[in-house]
């Protein structure tokens, strides 16, 4: 048989292959919600700063005496602080982040954390992730909101992770979510060699086992995906034209893989980007400086891509790190594993400034800060009011949004 | 952040995994007496193995169920596998270094002042040392672990051991050693078809527990209730059979069970009778100054408790979602039994839900029995150490549990994301030009040229024949050339080749994720 009848043969490959462009319009022109006009076709970016960033480096009470008491080797000379107002400042590296701050478009949340905090990198992460500080959650808080937006199923792309693992915030019931490290490299290595898809095709659609899985249709379902996912992807932001220089850092390529979906118009909501890794107990400074300068040319190249493509208006990015760090600095220049920290809302719906409380350094627990703003009161600002979403049943509680965005 | 936790992406989910059809609770349990064959004895190994090469599926195949089932229930002598993995002891503290760091912590460092910058430097030039040393301890476990499993003659063994390592969860998370988490892993093995009651009681002894669950600091002065939570939420009886009163008061029983860190790593259980509450407790309704030995035989007369375990023997060797008629069936046969797995898992394992219509192919494939299985199948002894990374991206670390549930297994294994990389191990499996050579099962079809008789080989050995004619016939068609070179035009590289990659295309059918 010739390769065209297989093809012609595997409906459940192909058929979807050829529809992607209805699908991908239909999920763009799926109805905005009540009072959102054209939330329909916005993104989250999640930007995870994995160790935990220090909070008091990043954003720096240099207007509170404290802070030099307690980081005498580390701290920011008052001098070198990209002033917010006559209390915090930004870290000097964040200058490209700070002209964003200027014009606006950054919100930032002081003092974000969570009752009982937990020290580990892992159960932190998993609280974060999961948005539950009490026991253990089987979905993560993003595919929660995947499973109760109800976003066109046939779309593979609702929701990507730019990472090489599936992280947790988007494990969901109904939603497969793929996870994208690079283009390059992303799929079956075996596709670059021989031609193996008709014969892929052909396994997941046949339902005709002589067996029966309650697993069985689910599995293939899956495999499916993956093997479209990964055939499609590249070919459907081929034509994308990148209109920013990006750090040649994990994350600049990241970011620009992000702008370039969020470009591609695939219907998708929300990506999931990492950075790090934070974990700065030993001479903090050199590992902590270059990762937020990263962040802050990779966050200033990104909306500068996307704005070239009008399309800076309709992505939120938010970052967050699963703790602080601890207030007085250790003995090897470093900081441990510490409490709240802020959060950082950038771009589309921001209404930027200073919200919720620095906290106290004067009212430690036990050599950490005390949380003043609870990091789902955050999620819930960003489900209610960016996704347009009802935020109760996807944090575990009601939290009222924050007015940092419109 | 090492791991990243990798549980369910799901689509067309079901709301339950119970599988279809009828389920006929008076045969249930009854040994099994229908016809005996590959397919079924493939069954058995994968259930209770992790799947075994061909030759052990023959092996089985050729013997009565019944058989079958003694032989994996029965362990064969494992002295030929190595007992223990290589670890280097762990370093060394400095003189002094604690006294130092104990006069430090007891003065505090005042802010602004720097701490004594000796001491600090040389507690953490230490606790690095130790990490790293820990850390090439974990990967010479994980190594050693998955080498025993693939290479051992009795796989219900280290099965069960996997099946306790999930249910009764420690980690490195907390500080515990290599070594300790070694000794928790021998437990598991040498209680594998032993007394459950008894191997939760050595649980409630053993240091990588005491140190997860921190009943290493529950002393009188501060009870602390993780471990009497966790105890009865996860290990013995579920929510709904326990109050938090009951907590409260098993807790007070647990104070002062702790242990002590030996030079070679391991620990050793220390009942300090100073640190441990004599007063009355009264837990699940009986009243008496209890230990935490008292506690556990009071959690094993409640009615729960083999209910418990017969939902989790039932989840891992049968099926999902198990009927509630089912498991109290299982839970009155380890209660007539007093808890002794071997003659529960030896009912089991020969009944006739075991091999029923209903469980065949009922599960998912965790990563490990992938794996595992990929091996045996193959014939490849060896893992390498990318393997290691390999699991972790499919959401499995052995000796690190995502947390205290252990992992959800089912649906929870699959998404894009794992199933990519199930699929390129499998690929690189089958790109080693050594893989026919050491999977001689595959020699003879592959000299016949024939297409079709390689087709058949690798379908019936793999998958028990558990394929649709139309993805036999896209095999046949690959293997064919696809009008482009036939079989027997090929050099014998190139047939070698093309044989390799049908086998990839064969393990890359849905049933092959199955177990």
């Amino acid at each position: 048989m010739k390769r065209s009848g297989f093809l012609l043969g595997a409906l459940s490959g192909l058929a979807v292959v050829a529809n992607t462009e209805t699908i991908f319009s239909q999920a763009l022109a799926q109805a905005p919600l009540p009072g959102l006009p054209g939330s329909s076709d916005r993104v989250l970016v999640v930007i995870n700063f994995q160790g935990g960033n220090d909070g008091l480096n990043t954003v720096v009470p240099f207007g509170m005496q404290d802070y030099y008491r307690y980081r005498p080797s580390i701290g920011i000379a008052p001098n070198d602080v990209l002033r917010i107002d006559d209390t915090v400042g930004l870290n000097p590296v964040l200058a490209p982040f700070k002209k964003l701050y200027d014009g606006g478009s950054v919100a930032i949340v002081q003092g974000v954390g969570y009752p009982d905090p937990d020290h580990s990198h892992f159960r932190s992460t998993e609280i974060w992730q999961t948005a539950q500080p009490k026991g253990y959650e089987s979905t993560g808080w993003l595919g929660r909101y995947l499973d109760e937006a109800q976003l066109p199923k046939q779309n593979l792309f609702n929701a990507v992770a730019i990472s090489n693992v599936l992280p947790e915030a988007l494990i969901s019931k109904t939603t497969d979510v793929p996870a994208v490290d690079a283009l390059r490299g992303y799929g079956l290595q075996s596709d670059k060699r021989s031609g193996n898809r008709e014969a892929f095709h052909e396994f997941v659609s046949d339902k005709t086992v002589p067996f029966r899985s309650p697993f069985l249709a689910q599995v293939a379902e899956i495999e499916d995906h993956a093997q479209r996912g990964a055939e499609e992807l590249p070919k459907l932001v081929a034509g994308y034209k990148q209109q920013a220089t990006y750090p040649a850092t994990p994350l600049g390529r990241s970011l620009a893989l992000a702008a370039q979906i969020v470009g591609s118009k695939l219907g998708t909501r929300v990506l999931y980007v990492q950075h790090g890794s934070f974990d700065t107990h030993v001479t903090q400074k050199a590992t902590q400086d270059r990762l937020l300068a990263d962040f802050a040319n990779a966050i200033s190249a990104f909306y500068q891509d996307l704005a070239a493509h009008g399309n800076d208006k309709r992505v939120l990015t938010m970052t967050f790190s699963e703790f602080g760090r601890r207030v007085p600095e250790n003995a090897s220049r470093g900081t441990d594993h510490g409490e709240a920290a802020p959060v950082f809302l950038i771009g589309g719906g921001v209404k930027g400034g200073l919200y919720g409380q620095h906290p106290d350094l004067n009212r430690l627990n036990a050599g950490n800060l005390a949380f003043t703003t609870d990091f789902r009161q955050v999620y819930a600002t960003v489900l209610e009011r960016w996704l347009g979403r009802p935020s109760a049943a996807i944090v575990g509680g009601t939290f009222s949004p924050l007015t940092a965005l419109t | 952040m090492r791991y990243h936790r990798i549980v369910a992406a799901q689509t067309t989910a079901p709301i339950s995994y119970r599988p279809a059809g009828a389920f006929d609770a008076p045969a249930a349990l009854l040994p099994y007496a229908g016809p005996w064959n590959r397919r079924l004895a493939a069954h058995l190994l994968r259930r209770a193995g992790f799947g075994g090469s061909p030759a052990d599926v023959d092996r089985f195949a050729s013997m009565s169920a019944s058989a079958a089932v003694d032989a994996l229930i029965r362990f064969p002598d494992t002295s030929a596998l190595p007992a223990r993995p290589q670890l280097e002891d762990p370093p060394v503290p400095p003189a002094g270094l604690y006294r130092g760091l104990m006069r430090q912590n007891a003065q505090g460092v005042a802010p602004g002042m720097a701490a004594d910058q000796t001491t600090t430097d040389a507690r953490r030039a230490f606790a690095m040392a130790r990490n790293q040393n820990r850390r090439r301890n974990l990967i010479a476990m994980q190594q050693w672990w998955l080498g025993r499993m693939i290479a051992t003659p009795a796989p219900l063994q280290e099965k069960m051991t996997l099946l306790w390592h999930g249910h009764f969860t420690s980690s490195p998370e907390k500080g515990t050693t290599a070594q300790e988490l070694l000794m928790q892993n021998q437990l598991f093995r040498e209680y594998a078809l032993g007394n459950v009651r008894d191997l939760t009681l050595h649980v409630s002894q053993d240091p990588a527990m005491l140190r997860y669950l921190d009943n290493n600091v529950n002393v009188q002065a501060h009870p602390n209730e993780n471990y009497a939570r966790e105890l009865m939420e996860l290990f013995t009886l579920g929510i709904g059979n326990y109050t938090e009163q009951d907590i409260r008061e098993s807790a007070r029983a647990f104070t002062g069970w702790t242990f002590r860190r030996n030079p070679d790593g391991t620990g050793s259980f220390v009942d300090n009778r100073r640190q441990h509450d004599d007063g009355s407790k009264t837990f699940l309704g009986q009243t008496g100054n209890f230990n935490g030995a008292d506690i556990v035989d009071i959690i094993f007369r409640q009615p729960a408790a083999p209910r418990w375990f017969a939902k989790k023997l039932l989840s891992f060797f049968v099926y999902m979602d198990p009927e509630p008629q089912l498991v109290d069936q299982v839970a009155a046969l380890i209660r007539k039994n007093d808890f002794e797995m071997k003659p529960v898992l030896s009912a089991l394992l020969r009944s006739n839900v075991f091999f029923s219509d209903r469980a065949y192919r009922a599960l998912v494939k965790s990563p490990v029995e992938f794996v595992v299985g990929t091996h045996q199948l193959f014939g490849i002894s060896e893992v390498a150490p990318v393997e290691l990374a390999t699991l972790r991206a499919m959401g499995q670390v052995l000796f690190y549990p995502p947390n205290v549930k252990g992992w959800d297994g089912g649906a929870a294994w699959v998404n894009s994301a794992t199933i990519l990389t199930r699929e390129n191990f499998a690929n690189a499996v089958a790109q080693n030009p050594k893989m026919t050579q050491a999977a001689s099962w595959i020699a003879p079809a592959m000299r016949s040229m024939d297409p079709h008789g390689v087709a058949k080989t690798l379908t019936d050995t793999m998958l028990q024949g558990d394929v649709s004619p139309a993805s036999v016939a896209q095999l046949v068609a690959y293997l064919g050339g696809r009008g482009q070179a036939e079989l027997s035009q090929l050099s014998p590289e190139n047939v070698d080749e093309r044989v390799r990659n049908a086998a990839y295309l064969t393990m890359a059918m849905p049933a092959y994720q199955l177990a």
